[in-house]
Protein backbone atom coordinates (compact mmCIF):
# COMPACT_ATOMS: atom_id res chain seq x y z
CA UNK A 1 0.00 0.00 0.00
CA UNK A 2 1.64 3.22 -0.97
CA UNK A 3 2.26 5.96 1.82
CA UNK A 4 -0.35 8.39 0.17
CA UNK A 5 -3.28 5.93 0.88
CA UNK A 6 -2.31 5.97 4.46
CA UNK A 7 -1.98 9.85 4.54
CA UNK A 8 -5.30 10.38 3.20
CA UNK A 9 -6.97 7.33 5.52
CA UNK A 10 -5.83 9.50 8.31
CA UNK A 11 -7.82 12.37 7.94
CA UNK A 12 -11.37 12.54 9.72
CA UNK A 13 -13.47 15.24 10.29
CA UNK A 14 -16.15 15.36 13.22
CA UNK A 15 -18.56 18.00 13.32
CA UNK A 16 -20.56 19.70 15.88
CA UNK A 17 -23.49 17.01 15.74
CA UNK A 18 -21.04 14.23 16.53
CA UNK A 19 -21.30 13.12 12.83
CA UNK A 20 -17.93 12.09 11.25
CA UNK A 21 -16.62 12.44 7.73
CA UNK A 22 -13.56 11.27 6.45
CA UNK A 23 -11.17 10.42 3.67
CA UNK A 24 -9.12 12.14 1.83
CA UNK A 25 -11.18 14.76 0.26
CA UNK A 26 -13.82 15.84 3.11
CA UNK A 27 -16.40 18.62 1.51
CA UNK A 28 -17.82 20.72 3.88
CA UNK A 29 -19.85 22.86 1.52
CA UNK A 30 -23.74 21.42 2.58
CA UNK A 31 -22.26 21.97 6.65
CA UNK A 32 -23.48 25.64 8.17
CA UNK A 33 -20.09 25.58 10.03
CA UNK A 34 -20.15 29.29 11.54
CA UNK A 35 -16.09 29.41 11.56
CA UNK A 36 -14.36 30.81 8.77
CA UNK A 37 -11.76 29.03 6.64
CA UNK A 38 -9.23 30.87 8.68
CA UNK A 39 -10.66 28.68 11.57
CA UNK A 40 -11.10 25.42 10.15
CA UNK A 41 -7.24 25.73 9.37
CA UNK A 42 -6.56 26.49 13.02
CA UNK A 43 -8.75 23.44 14.04
CA UNK A 44 -6.13 21.74 11.46
CA UNK A 45 -3.39 22.68 13.24
CA UNK A 46 -4.59 22.39 17.09
CA UNK A 47 -5.54 18.71 16.23
CA UNK A 48 -7.20 17.00 19.37
CA UNK A 49 -8.29 16.06 21.80
CA UNK A 50 -11.27 18.97 21.89
CA UNK A 51 -14.36 18.91 23.93
CA UNK A 52 -17.27 17.35 21.91
CA UNK A 53 -19.84 19.25 19.93
CA UNK A 54 -17.14 21.05 18.43
CA UNK A 55 -15.71 20.57 15.32
CA UNK A 56 -12.42 18.57 15.29
CA UNK A 57 -10.19 17.57 12.62
CA UNK A 58 -7.99 14.00 13.06
CA UNK A 59 -5.28 14.03 11.34
CA UNK A 60 -1.22 13.67 11.18
CA UNK A 61 0.20 17.18 12.84
CA UNK A 62 1.10 19.81 10.40
CA UNK A 63 4.65 20.49 8.73
CA UNK A 64 5.80 24.29 8.87
CA UNK A 65 5.09 24.26 5.17
CA UNK A 66 1.49 23.62 5.82
CA UNK A 67 1.11 27.80 6.83
CA UNK A 68 2.08 28.70 3.51
CA UNK A 69 -0.46 26.70 1.82
CA UNK A 70 -3.43 26.42 3.89
CA UNK A 71 -6.58 28.09 3.26
CA UNK A 72 -6.02 27.89 -0.20
CA UNK A 73 -8.33 30.68 -1.86
CA UNK A 74 -8.36 32.58 -5.40
CA UNK A 75 -6.63 35.15 -3.70
CA UNK A 76 -3.88 33.51 -1.52
CA UNK A 77 -0.42 35.34 -1.59
CA UNK A 78 2.66 33.41 -1.25
CA UNK A 79 6.22 34.42 0.60
CA UNK A 80 8.06 32.57 -2.16
CA UNK A 81 11.35 31.93 -1.06
CA UNK A 82 9.79 31.25 3.05
CA UNK A 83 7.78 28.84 1.09
CA UNK A 84 9.92 26.84 -0.78
CA UNK A 85 12.41 26.77 2.24
CA UNK A 86 9.95 25.07 4.32
CA UNK A 87 8.72 22.74 1.02
CA UNK A 88 12.71 21.42 1.38
CA UNK A 89 12.16 20.92 5.08
CA UNK A 90 9.37 19.08 4.76
CA UNK A 91 10.97 16.93 1.75
CA UNK A 92 13.96 16.21 4.10
CA UNK A 93 16.54 17.94 2.24
CA UNK A 94 20.04 17.80 3.61
CA UNK A 95 22.25 20.76 3.42
CA UNK A 96 26.23 20.91 3.38
CA UNK A 97 25.58 23.80 6.15
CA UNK A 98 23.01 21.67 8.48
CA UNK A 99 25.87 20.02 10.91
CA UNK A 100 27.49 23.10 11.44
CA UNK A 101 24.27 24.92 12.25
CA UNK A 102 23.54 22.05 14.64
CA UNK A 103 26.63 22.62 16.44
CA UNK A 104 26.55 26.45 16.21
CA UNK A 105 23.14 26.19 17.78
CA UNK A 106 24.37 23.58 20.62
CA UNK A 107 27.20 25.57 21.97
CA UNK A 108 24.32 28.87 21.89
CA UNK A 109 22.17 26.49 24.09
CA UNK A 110 25.06 25.45 26.77
CA UNK A 111 26.46 28.70 27.27
CA UNK A 112 23.92 31.33 28.90
CA UNK A 113 25.35 34.62 28.86
CA UNK A 114 27.71 35.36 31.46
CA UNK A 115 26.42 37.09 34.12
CA UNK A 116 27.05 41.29 35.12
CA UNK A 117 26.10 42.33 38.24
CA UNK A 118 23.76 44.92 36.36
CA UNK A 119 22.21 45.94 40.03
CA UNK A 120 25.25 46.28 41.52
CA UNK A 121 27.40 47.90 38.99
CA UNK A 122 24.36 50.70 38.96
CA UNK A 123 24.31 51.13 42.67
CA UNK A 124 27.76 51.35 42.79
CA UNK A 125 28.29 54.10 39.94
CA UNK A 126 25.58 56.09 42.60
CA UNK A 127 27.41 55.76 45.32
CA UNK A 128 30.92 57.08 43.49
CA UNK A 129 29.25 59.60 41.72
CA UNK A 130 27.63 60.63 45.56
CA UNK A 131 30.68 60.28 47.19
CA UNK A 132 32.18 62.59 44.78
CA UNK A 133 29.97 65.45 44.79
CA UNK A 134 29.83 65.45 48.55
CA UNK A 135 33.68 65.24 48.89
CA UNK A 136 33.41 68.55 46.24
CA UNK A 137 31.14 70.38 48.61
CA UNK A 138 32.62 69.70 51.96
CA UNK A 139 36.09 70.97 50.33
CA UNK A 140 34.42 73.77 49.41
CA UNK A 141 32.74 74.50 52.58
CA UNK A 142 36.17 73.66 54.84
CA UNK A 143 37.31 76.44 52.71
CA UNK A 144 34.84 78.95 53.39
CA UNK A 145 35.12 78.48 56.62
CA UNK A 146 38.98 78.51 57.58
CA UNK A 147 38.68 81.66 55.29
CA UNK A 148 36.48 82.70 58.50
CA UNK A 149 38.28 81.58 61.03
CA UNK A 150 41.27 83.09 59.80
CA UNK A 151 39.65 86.81 59.21
CA UNK A 152 38.40 86.24 62.53
CA UNK A 153 41.78 85.63 63.96
CA UNK A 154 43.40 88.73 62.31
CA UNK A 155 40.41 90.97 63.17
CA UNK A 156 40.92 89.71 66.53
CA UNK A 157 39.45 92.97 68.23
CA UNK A 158 36.08 93.70 68.24
CA UNK A 159 35.20 90.17 68.20
CA UNK A 160 34.32 87.80 70.93
CA UNK A 161 36.32 84.59 71.58
CA UNK A 162 32.98 83.14 71.56
CA UNK A 163 32.57 83.48 67.56
CA UNK A 164 35.98 82.61 66.98
CA UNK A 165 35.76 79.25 69.17
CA UNK A 166 32.01 78.45 67.31
CA UNK A 167 34.27 78.72 63.84
CA UNK A 168 37.01 76.72 65.07
CA UNK A 169 34.68 74.22 66.17
CA UNK A 170 32.95 74.50 62.67
CA UNK A 171 36.14 73.89 61.03
CA UNK A 172 37.60 71.23 62.73
CA UNK A 173 34.05 69.23 62.57
CA UNK A 174 33.70 70.19 58.65
CA UNK A 175 37.46 68.99 58.51
CA UNK A 176 36.74 65.62 60.03
CA UNK A 177 33.68 65.14 57.56
CA UNK A 178 35.31 65.81 54.56
CA UNK A 179 38.14 63.50 55.56
CA UNK A 180 35.77 60.56 56.03
CA UNK A 181 34.03 61.14 52.72
CA UNK A 182 37.20 61.35 51.08
CA UNK A 183 37.74 57.81 52.29
CA UNK A 184 34.14 57.10 50.97
CA UNK A 185 35.30 58.32 47.97
CA UNK A 186 38.12 56.41 47.71
CA UNK A 187 36.48 53.18 48.69
CA UNK A 188 33.32 53.66 46.33
CA UNK A 189 35.87 54.30 43.05
CA UNK A 190 37.81 51.12 43.72
CA UNK A 191 34.64 48.78 44.00
CA UNK A 192 33.45 50.12 41.17
CA UNK A 193 36.39 49.66 39.52
CA UNK A 194 36.60 45.79 40.67
CA UNK A 195 33.18 45.76 39.08
CA UNK A 196 34.26 47.45 36.06
CA UNK A 197 36.80 45.18 35.57
CA UNK A 198 34.27 41.76 36.29
CA UNK A 199 32.18 43.05 33.70
CA UNK A 200 34.58 43.31 31.05
CA UNK A 201 35.42 39.71 31.29
CA UNK A 202 31.74 38.77 31.31
CA UNK A 203 31.03 41.24 28.15
CA UNK A 204 34.36 38.89 26.74
CA UNK A 205 32.11 35.41 26.92
CA UNK A 206 29.33 37.51 25.70
CA UNK A 207 31.02 39.13 22.76
CA UNK A 208 32.21 35.16 22.00
CA UNK A 209 28.41 34.55 22.21
CA UNK A 210 27.22 37.27 19.70
CA UNK A 211 30.06 36.12 17.28
CA UNK A 212 28.52 32.73 17.82
CA UNK A 213 24.94 33.95 16.94
CA UNK A 214 26.13 35.53 14.05
CA UNK A 215 27.52 32.34 12.79
CA UNK A 216 24.44 30.60 13.45
CA UNK A 217 22.80 33.74 11.80
CA UNK A 218 25.17 33.39 8.17
CA UNK A 219 24.68 29.20 8.54
CA UNK A 220 20.63 29.53 8.70
CA UNK A 221 20.88 31.37 5.81
CA UNK A 222 22.75 29.04 3.91
CA UNK A 223 20.83 26.49 4.66
CA UNK A 224 17.96 28.38 3.47
CA UNK A 225 19.16 29.22 -0.26
CA UNK A 226 20.25 25.59 -0.27
CA UNK A 227 16.94 24.35 0.74
CA UNK A 228 15.75 26.52 -1.89
CA UNK A 229 17.90 25.80 -4.43
CA UNK A 230 17.17 22.35 -3.70
CA UNK A 231 13.67 22.20 -5.09
CA UNK A 232 13.42 25.19 -7.40
CA UNK A 233 13.37 22.83 -10.69
CA UNK A 234 10.70 20.54 -9.24
CA UNK A 235 8.41 23.45 -8.00
CA UNK A 236 8.58 24.93 -11.71
CA UNK A 237 7.76 21.95 -12.72
CA UNK A 238 5.08 21.65 -10.10
CA UNK A 239 3.79 24.99 -11.20
CA UNK A 240 3.55 24.62 -14.72
CA UNK A 241 1.41 21.39 -13.99
CA UNK A 242 -0.58 23.17 -11.82
CA UNK A 243 -1.20 26.62 -14.69
CA UNK A 244 -1.74 23.66 -17.27
CA UNK A 245 -4.90 22.41 -14.71
CA UNK A 246 -6.16 26.20 -13.58
CA UNK A 247 -6.54 26.39 -18.15
CA UNK A 248 -7.87 23.49 -18.90
CA UNK A 249 -10.82 24.28 -16.93
CA UNK A 250 -10.95 28.10 -17.88
CA UNK A 251 -9.26 30.74 -19.42
CA UNK A 252 -6.35 32.60 -17.46
CA UNK A 253 -8.18 34.02 -15.10
CA UNK A 254 -6.40 37.61 -13.51
CA UNK A 255 -8.02 36.66 -9.93
CA UNK A 256 -6.50 33.42 -9.91
CA UNK A 257 -3.40 35.16 -8.58
CA UNK A 258 0.39 33.93 -8.77
CA UNK A 259 0.45 33.61 -5.44
CA UNK A 260 -2.18 30.96 -5.55
CA UNK A 261 -0.18 29.09 -8.46
CA UNK A 262 2.62 29.32 -6.44
CA UNK A 263 0.66 28.00 -3.33
CA UNK A 264 -0.82 25.20 -5.16
CA UNK A 265 2.69 24.53 -6.69
CA UNK A 266 4.37 24.21 -3.04
CA UNK A 267 1.39 22.04 -1.69
CA UNK A 268 1.79 19.73 -4.79
CA UNK A 269 5.46 19.25 -4.07
CA UNK A 270 5.54 18.41 -0.32
CA UNK A 271 4.57 15.26 1.23
CA UNK A 272 1.68 17.14 3.27
CA UNK A 273 -0.48 14.62 5.82
CA UNK A 274 -2.34 17.46 6.90
CA UNK A 275 -5.47 18.41 5.39
CA UNK A 276 -5.30 21.48 2.83
CA UNK A 277 -8.37 23.98 3.33
CA UNK A 278 -9.73 25.05 -0.16
CA UNK A 279 -11.79 27.12 -1.20
CA UNK A 280 -14.80 26.25 -3.38
CA UNK A 281 -14.07 28.21 -5.91
CA UNK A 282 -10.40 27.36 -6.52
CA UNK A 283 -11.53 23.72 -6.61
CA UNK A 284 -13.86 24.57 -9.10
CA UNK A 285 -11.14 25.99 -11.01
CA UNK A 286 -9.33 23.03 -10.92
CA UNK A 287 -11.93 20.97 -11.94
CA UNK A 288 -13.86 19.71 -9.35
CA UNK A 289 -12.90 18.10 -5.76
CA UNK A 290 -11.30 14.70 -6.92
CA UNK A 291 -8.91 17.05 -9.37
CA UNK A 292 -7.95 19.11 -6.51
CA UNK A 293 -7.06 16.55 -4.69
CA UNK A 294 -5.15 14.70 -7.50
CA UNK A 295 -3.70 18.44 -8.30
CA UNK A 296 -2.44 19.01 -4.79
CA UNK A 297 -1.58 15.69 -3.81
CA UNK A 298 -2.60 16.30 -0.55
CA UNK A 299 -5.96 15.79 1.65
CA UNK A 300 -8.18 18.50 0.99
CA UNK A 301 -11.35 20.20 3.31
CA UNK A 302 -13.29 21.94 0.88
CA UNK A 303 -14.56 24.98 3.01
CA UNK B 1 33.18 61.20 23.77
CA UNK B 2 30.38 58.71 24.42
CA UNK B 3 31.29 55.21 23.39
CA UNK B 4 28.60 52.64 23.47
CA UNK B 5 29.72 49.31 22.41
CA UNK B 6 26.82 46.36 22.53
CA UNK B 7 26.89 42.56 23.29
CA UNK B 8 23.88 40.71 22.30
CA UNK B 9 22.08 40.84 18.61
CA UNK B 10 19.60 43.01 19.36
CA UNK B 11 21.37 45.24 21.50
CA UNK B 12 23.35 46.31 18.36
CA UNK B 13 19.86 46.43 16.04
CA UNK B 14 18.34 49.13 18.96
CA UNK B 15 21.71 50.92 18.65
CA UNK B 16 21.66 50.65 14.76
CA UNK B 17 18.29 51.98 14.78
CA UNK B 18 18.63 54.93 17.74
CA UNK B 19 21.97 55.95 14.95
CA UNK B 20 19.67 55.81 11.74
CA UNK B 21 17.28 58.32 14.04
CA UNK B 22 19.40 60.43 15.41
CA UNK B 23 22.65 61.45 13.35
CA UNK B 24 23.33 64.56 14.66
CA UNK B 25 23.48 62.87 18.03
CA UNK B 26 26.38 60.27 16.26
CA UNK B 27 29.63 60.78 15.79
CA UNK B 28 31.22 57.60 14.56
CA UNK B 29 28.96 54.56 13.93
CA UNK B 30 31.17 51.19 14.06
CA UNK B 31 29.36 47.55 13.24
CA UNK B 32 28.48 47.16 16.89
CA UNK B 33 29.50 50.23 18.39
CA UNK B 34 29.12 53.87 18.38
CA UNK B 35 30.73 57.25 19.61
CA UNK B 36 27.83 59.61 20.64
CA UNK B 37 28.44 63.55 21.01
CA UNK B 38 28.54 64.34 24.71
CA UNK B 39 25.93 66.49 24.90
CA UNK B 40 22.64 65.55 27.19
CA UNK B 41 21.04 63.97 24.12
CA UNK B 42 23.65 61.99 23.60
CA UNK B 43 23.40 60.83 27.08
CA UNK B 44 20.10 60.09 27.31
CA UNK B 45 20.61 57.86 24.19
CA UNK B 46 23.26 56.23 26.31
CA UNK B 47 20.96 55.97 29.17
CA UNK B 48 18.32 54.61 27.23
CA UNK B 49 20.49 51.86 26.00
CA UNK B 50 21.56 51.10 29.19
CA UNK B 51 18.41 51.00 30.82
CA UNK B 52 17.06 48.29 28.12
CA UNK B 53 19.82 46.08 27.23
CA UNK B 54 21.57 46.48 30.56
CA UNK B 55 24.43 43.61 30.52
CA UNK B 56 24.62 44.06 26.76
CA UNK B 57 25.31 47.46 26.59
CA UNK B 58 28.64 49.45 27.75
CA UNK B 59 29.14 52.87 27.66
CA UNK B 60 32.27 54.83 28.49
CA UNK B 61 33.37 58.15 28.48
CA UNK B 62 36.13 58.78 25.82
CA UNK B 63 38.63 61.91 25.64
CA UNK B 64 41.39 62.79 23.18
CA UNK B 65 44.59 61.27 23.66
CA UNK B 66 47.22 64.03 24.36
CA UNK B 67 50.52 62.57 23.83
CA UNK B 68 52.76 65.36 25.39
CA UNK B 69 50.20 64.96 28.39
CA UNK B 70 48.74 61.72 29.33
CA UNK B 71 52.11 59.48 27.85
CA UNK B 72 55.75 59.84 29.45
CA UNK B 73 58.27 61.41 27.35
CA UNK B 74 60.14 58.35 26.64
CA UNK B 75 56.88 56.06 25.49
CA UNK B 76 55.70 59.15 23.11
CA UNK B 77 60.01 59.19 21.86
CA UNK B 78 60.24 55.47 21.41
CA UNK B 79 57.15 55.31 19.18
CA UNK B 80 58.32 58.21 17.07
CA UNK B 81 62.20 56.30 17.04
CA UNK B 82 60.67 53.06 16.09
CA UNK B 83 58.41 54.30 13.31
CA UNK B 84 61.22 56.31 11.71
CA UNK B 85 63.75 52.83 11.96
CA UNK B 86 65.63 52.34 9.03
CA UNK B 87 64.63 48.98 8.82
CA UNK B 88 60.98 47.94 8.62
CA UNK B 89 61.00 44.18 9.37
CA UNK B 90 62.88 44.92 12.83
CA UNK B 91 60.75 44.17 15.84
CA UNK B 92 60.51 46.60 18.59
CA UNK B 93 61.78 44.87 21.38
CA UNK B 94 65.46 44.35 18.89
CA UNK B 95 64.91 47.84 17.94
CA UNK B 96 65.02 49.06 21.72
CA UNK B 97 67.81 46.09 23.01
CA UNK B 98 71.01 48.76 23.99
CA UNK B 99 69.45 51.69 23.64
CA UNK B 100 66.77 53.80 26.28
CA UNK B 101 64.29 53.32 25.09
CA UNK B 102 61.82 51.34 27.38
CA UNK B 103 60.86 47.33 26.62
CA UNK B 104 57.70 46.45 25.77
CA UNK B 105 57.12 44.23 28.61
CA UNK B 106 58.45 47.01 31.17
CA UNK B 107 55.40 49.38 29.25
CA UNK B 108 52.81 46.62 29.41
CA UNK B 109 53.53 46.47 33.11
CA UNK B 110 52.95 49.94 34.02
CA UNK B 111 49.62 52.26 33.68
CA UNK B 112 49.44 55.38 32.54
Amino acid sequence: MSGRFDAVADTAVRLPDGSTRDGPIVDLRDVELGPSRGALDRVVCAGCPTTSGTLAVHSPPPQSVHRHVSPLTPATTLDRRAALAALAAARGVETPYDDDLRTARRSLRSAAPAAVGVAELRTARRRAAEAGAETERLRERVATIRGRVNALRDADHGTSDDGLAEAEASLSETTRRLSEVATERVAAAQRLELLERNARSARDTRDARLRLEDRAGNLERAVRDARIAAVEDDFRAARRTVSARLSRTRPPDPAVSTGVCDALAVARGAPIRAPVVVAPDLVGALGGPTSTHDVLDAPILIC
Amino acid sequence: MLLVVTYSRRARETLRNACRAHEETVVRKFGRAALLRETEYGAFLACRLRERHAADVQVERTEPFNEFADAPDAVREAAAAYENRESPSTPYDRFAAGTDHPESDAMREREL
